[in-house]
């Protein structure tokens, strides 16, 4: 028996926090000063999941979430990985476009928003940009530092081996500087996720950011913790599913530590 | 920055201001020289420094509330194996989670207030703190620890004097991301419920309904020049105070 319980213990231990947590919330809301409408309990909001799981609200709003938060992310991959390549690789294209970083970087790009939805209007386009705006800072500048990282001595020795330029771009600074690039995806990923919900909420007609605001306006608290709880889950599998791929990838070293970025 | 990057920029501004003056750009790009003018006059009438004192109010509140908070937890973390159990799965399985999607909840619970933005904005610097202090801990060679405590340091002498200033680079590195977050959601917050008709995104949404886009550019200019101007003024303390330690500087400031 000893034996079943400990590995029942060993099971829960790593989320016994969040166990705590959710005990927590639940015993606030019933037994708390608050009201149940503005604090609704655990179960009131599992059934309006259920309901928005199983209804046909959900789904459009999720698509058009996720299609903004792949066509900006994508976007800032193909823009930013070959833009932090250049810089990295000639001296001359790197200084010139340097003060879009130095000057750039700590300028809030989400200030640009309504003049974009000025110029693109408030369907995917505006918010598309804007995505990929924001995710092409950590992007361009992860490659840039990992392509700048990339130890002299191996290229070196590619070349007097009789590496082409090609090869020894794929066979060693690619491979070397990837930790670097994928710590950049690592970085933007939640901020694609942040930028989408906010414009979502700003000006919207669809997206899960604009079901927020709607349950919020509608006064449905719980509705309001579901497609928050909804929107958590999401990013949290697509953080992780890009930790897998990371990993598959590059199996060779193990991942950095993501905040040591700036 | 170098004379190639300051060409760059010259050239991309006198490309902006012909171009407006030539008539050749829609209406809604007005050129730089207007938007300077319009700039001078708010900062004169005193309504920029009014929208700019209320928002700064806000993220530096925001920031020093949750950056104070994510970076204490954090140590406590780092020194502490039950602390880091405890914290560590709520962080991740919280961090990756959009924190503008709890704006609404904090509207309905605190009001259109500031009470809601700086909380917000508390949510949201947490996290690259705690982050950034807790990895600070576990990156102070062990060496150090020792050494200190064989010449009879007490644990707080050791905490204090080898383990806080040997991860202060980290907690920078932390503060710099928190700080560009605070600017973010001080503005989101702003643009999405603005109460007391203050704050430079109302300034901006307000300019936008009423199709003024000489002042919303005017606004946009002076949430740049406060956003550069504190990130400036955060690299300054750092250097300040970490003289003599090895900071690497990034592409920023190369």
């Amino acid at each position: 028996m000893p034996r079943v319980a400990r590995a029942v213990w060993t099971g829960i231990a790593p989320v016994y926090p969040v166990v705590v947590a959710l005990l927590a919330w639940e015993a606030f809301a019933r037994f708390g000063a608050a009201n149940p409408r503005l604090f609704p309990g655990l179960g009131a909001i599992a059934e309006q999941a259920i309901v928005l799981l199983r209804g046909h609200q959900l789904g459009p709003h999720l698509g058009a979430s996720m299609t903004r938060v792949a066509l900006g992310f994508g976007l800032a991959v193909v823009t930013g990985v070959p833009l932090g390549m250049l810089m990295s690789r000639s001296a001359r294209f790197g200084r010139t476009v340097e003060p879009l970083f130095s000057l750039g970087y700590p300028v809030p790009r989400i200030a640009l928003y309504p003049i974009a939805v000025f110029i693109f209007g408030i369907g995917h386009t505006s918010k598309v940009i804007l995505v990929a705006l924001e995710c092409l800072y950590p992007i361009a500048i992860q490659t840039y530092y990992g392509v700048r990282s990339v130890n002299r001595l191996y290229i070196w020795s590619a070349q007097n081996m009789g590496a082409g330029p090609s090869q020894v771009f794929w066979k060693v600074i690619a491979p070397a500087a990837a930790p670097h690039v994928f710590s950049g995806f690592r970085i933007a990923l939640p901020i694609a996720f942040i930028v989408t919900v906010l414009t979502e909420m700003v000006s919207s007609t669809e997206g899960l950011g604009w079901l927020i605001l709607y349950a919020s306006a509608s006064l449905v608290q719980a509705r309001v913790f579901a497609s928050v709880a909804i929107v958590a889950v999401i990013g949290f599998i697509v953080d992780r599913l890009l930790a897998v791929l990371r990993n598959r990838l590059i199996f060779w070293e193990r991942e950095p530590v993501l905040v040591a970025m700036r | 920055m170098n004379r190639e990057g300051a060409v760059f920029v010259a050239v991309l501004a006198l490309l902006w201001q012909g171009l407006a003056s030539a008539g050749m750009l829609p209406g809604y790009l007005v050129s730089p020289t207007i938007i300077l003018g319009e700039f001078v006059s708010l900062a004169r009438s005193g309504e920029l420094l009014r929208h700019s004192a209320v928002s700064l109010y806000r993220s530096l509140t925001g920031l020093a509330l949750g950056a104070g908070l994510g970076v204490a937890i954090g140590l406590l973390a780092g020194i502490s194996r039950r602390v880091a159990g405890f914290s560590e799965p709520l962080v991740s399985l919280t961090y990756p989670v959009p924190k503008v999607a709890f704006l609404p909840v904090l509207l309905v619970w605190f009001g259109i207030s500031d009470m809601s933005k700086i909380l917000l904005i508390a949510l949201s610097c947490f996290y690259p703190c705690y982050i950034a202090a807790l990895y600070g801990v576990r990156a102070v060679d062990p060496v150090w620890v020792w050494a200190a405590r064989n010449m009879g340091a007490r644990p707080g002498r050791v905490f204090f004097r080898v383990i806080v200033p040997g991860a202060a680079v980290h907690i920078f590195g932390g503060l710099r991301v928190s700080l560009a977050l605070a600017f973010i959601l001080m503005l989101a917050s702003e643009l999405i419920g603005s109460s007391n008709r203050l704050g430079l995104g109302f300034l901006l949404l307000n300019a936008d309904a009423g199709g003024r886009f000489d002042i919303m550019f005017a606004a946009i200019l002076a949430i740049a020049t406060l956003g550069f101007a504190a990130d400036r003024a955060l690299l300054f303390i750092r250097r300040m105070l970490l003289a003599g330690y090895t900071v690497s500087e990034d592409v920023a400031h190369a």
